[in-house]
């Protein structure tokens, strides 16, 4: 469906509610974390895998087979939200997935840089986001950025590459249009939001995200020591920070840290902000900020059982599989422990 | 060998001035042997310091790349790689060590800041961070365990080179010197000695036919007043 139509939260929250029962549970987890890549693809290939792994099966083996088997899963199962989707409802909910677009912006605009093919290209997209095949199609068929950047003039993110185009060539270098990227998702997932009871909760999840991508962002800044200004790097529509704020804040990690900790999220991230402390590594933070969303859209689903948010919740909960079960099946390949993968893990 | 040479004096006066400069060689040569062994020693520790960091690096950035390909995607650690065509500078000028030319590497933009990266800040995480670290820092590894090993590596073939030629001078080439000049003096001495005895052999003749020429003198001052009487 699209934008276009009458919302049906009813519809789609019963056809997710089916597909959220087939998610994998704590038992399969615990089978798959003692299984090699062949028996991953094995044991995928006998859920609700099967129609990716065996459309994949003949062209990729092992760990890759199983990554772009859940890539691809991945897409349909969104996609077919989408489909069912109307109304404002297909509005909230493509809000979210436009980091799939942004995904695959990204990935046509380092083909074309890396002058890498087009096989290999579409092969790394994820089709889960709001662009329609044919302009997907279109992007692929481009030859040179400038290209893209046309192409994408009547989306969100054209007005932005534009400009970040012109940086572009100047510095010869891509981070300016990935940032324009970005932040064309970012900043609209809030843009024109109409909030009711119904998506208040939603749009505290967007709050959420939009926070803990400034927050990391600006730890990623002051652990790196590069002398950058945290504001140009700062997403508008977040309620943690204000660009100046957090330009201030960046320099001095423990203040951020401290900022982070009287925030709303402080009763969530202490112990990811005690470890943080002690540890020279961002990971196990972000580890903490991916877990703290899944628990928020956890609890979305609850309150309000006909509107977006249950919606929202079995979306990042199919993210989260996917990228466990991803997960697992890289660390057996890489030979790390259970124990290990476990860590790595975020299940609720 | 020795017997290839002619005994001459001017012979000799050759060789006794190749032994004087192969000595003098051979003792240079043995000083830059053992200075090249001191600095090759130096070079060992470091090389071995820097092979250790070396491996412990290509663990890390290893465990790193593994994990963020795990949590990340092969496909996004593929694409952020991808987001960059700009490869580091490396410039090689030389050093000399003892007379060895030892190269000296230069890197520039190996290890880079954040933003310099090629991917975007925004939707990048600390992993791919991590392992982009992790590598940067493994490369540089590389290009000063790439100055070291070479550096070794020229020192020990500079070593082989310089024992070979000091063995050479003290095993063959002084040895044979000082036989031609042991063979040039006993042929001199007994050329020497055969000019005297034929000097004395000449001397005694001459002598001889002196003495025979002075008896034919005094014998025929005696016979003339014989033949008067006839």
């Amino acid at each position: 469906m699209s934008a276009t139509g009458s919302s049906n939260p009813e519809y789609v929250n019963a056809r997710v509610r089916a597909r959220r029962g087939a998610l994998y549970d704590d038992e399969d987890y615990r089978k798959l974390v003692r299984m090699g890549p062949a028996e991953i693809a094995r044991f995928m290939e006998e859920s609700t895998y099967e129609e990716e792994i065996n459309a994949l099966g003949a062209r990729f083996s092992g760990v890759d087979l199983v990554e772009f088997a859940l890539n691809r899963s991945l897409a349909k199962q969104f996609n077919d939200i989408l489909d069912w989707a109307g109304g404002r409802l297909y509005d909230l909910i493509a809000r979210y997935l436009r980091k799939f677009d942004a995904w695959n912006v990204k990935t046509v605009i380092r083909g074309i840089y890396a002058d890498t093919p087009r096989e290999e290209v579409e092969t790394d997209l994820i089709r889960a986001g709001e662009f329609d095949d044919r302009l997907v199609e279109r992007l692929l068929e481009a030859t040179t950025i400038e290209e893209v950047v046309d192409r994408l003039s009547g989306t969100i993110y054209g007005p932005p590459l534009r400009t970040a185009y012109e940086d572009y060539e100047e510095s010869g270098v891509l981070v300016p249009l990935e940032n324009a990227v970005d932040r064309a998702f970012y900043e609209n997932l809030l843009t024109g939001l109409v909030t009711n009871e119904a998506t208040e909760q939603y749009r505290e999840f967007l709050y959420a995200e939009i926070d803990f991508r400034n927050a990391r962002n600006a730890l990623r800044l002051a652990r790196s020591g590069a002398n950058i200004d945290p504001s140009e790097y700062y997403i508008d529509g977040g309620r943690l920070f204000s660009a100046s704020e957090l330009s201030q804040l960046a320099s001095s990690p423990e203040e951020l840290v401290t900022r982070i900790r009287e925030s709303t999220y402080g009763d969530r991230l202490s112990a990811a902000l005690t470890d943080l402390d002690r540890a020279d590594s961002l990971i196990g933070f972000e580890r903490a900020l991916e877990a703290a969303l899944l628990e928020y859209s956890e609890s979305l689903g609850h309150v309000f059982p006909l509107s977006v948010s249950p919606i929202i919740s079995y979306i990042l909960a199919k993210e989260r599989e996917v990228e466990n079960i991803r997960a697992i099946a890289r660390g057996r390949e890489a030979g790390l422990s259970e124990d290990e993968i476990e860590e790595e893990l975020v299940i609720l | 060998m020795a017997e290839d040479v002619k005994p001459t004096r001017k012979n000799l006066m050759e060789i006794e001035d190749r032994i004087e400069l192969s000595e003098r060689g051979h003792d240079t040569l043995e000083q830059k042997r053992d200075g090249l062994i001191m600095e090759f020693m130096d070079i060992l520790d470091q090389a071995q310091d820097v092979r250790s960091g070396l491996s412990d690096d290509y663990e890390r950035a290893q465990h790193k790349i593994n994990m963020a390909r795990a949590m990340e995607g092969d496909v996004a650690v593929r694409g952020a790689a991808a987001a960059l065509k700009e490869y580091p500078e490396i410039t090689t000028q030389s050093k000399n060590i003892m007379g060895v030319v030892v190269p000296q590497i230069e890197s520039s933009r190996v290890k880079k800041s954040i933003d310099q990266r090629g991917y975007g800040l925004l939707g990048s995480s600390a992993r791919i961070d991590e392992a982009a670290d992790a590598y940067e820092e493994l490369l540089e590894s590389i290009i000063l365990a790439a100055e070291v090993e070479t550096a070794m590596k020229k020192m020990l073939h500079e070593i082989e080179t310089t024992k070979r030629r000091v063995n050479a001078l003290e095993f063959k080439v002084l040895p044979d010197l000082y036989e031609g000049q042991e063979y040039i003096e006993q042929k001199l001495e007994e050329q020497e000695r055969e000019e005297i005895f034929r000097m004395k052999k000449i001397k005694a003749k001459k002598e001889e036919e002196e003495k025979e020429a002075k008896e034919a003198d005094k014998a025929a001052a005696k016979e003339p007043g014989t033949a008067t009487a006839d």
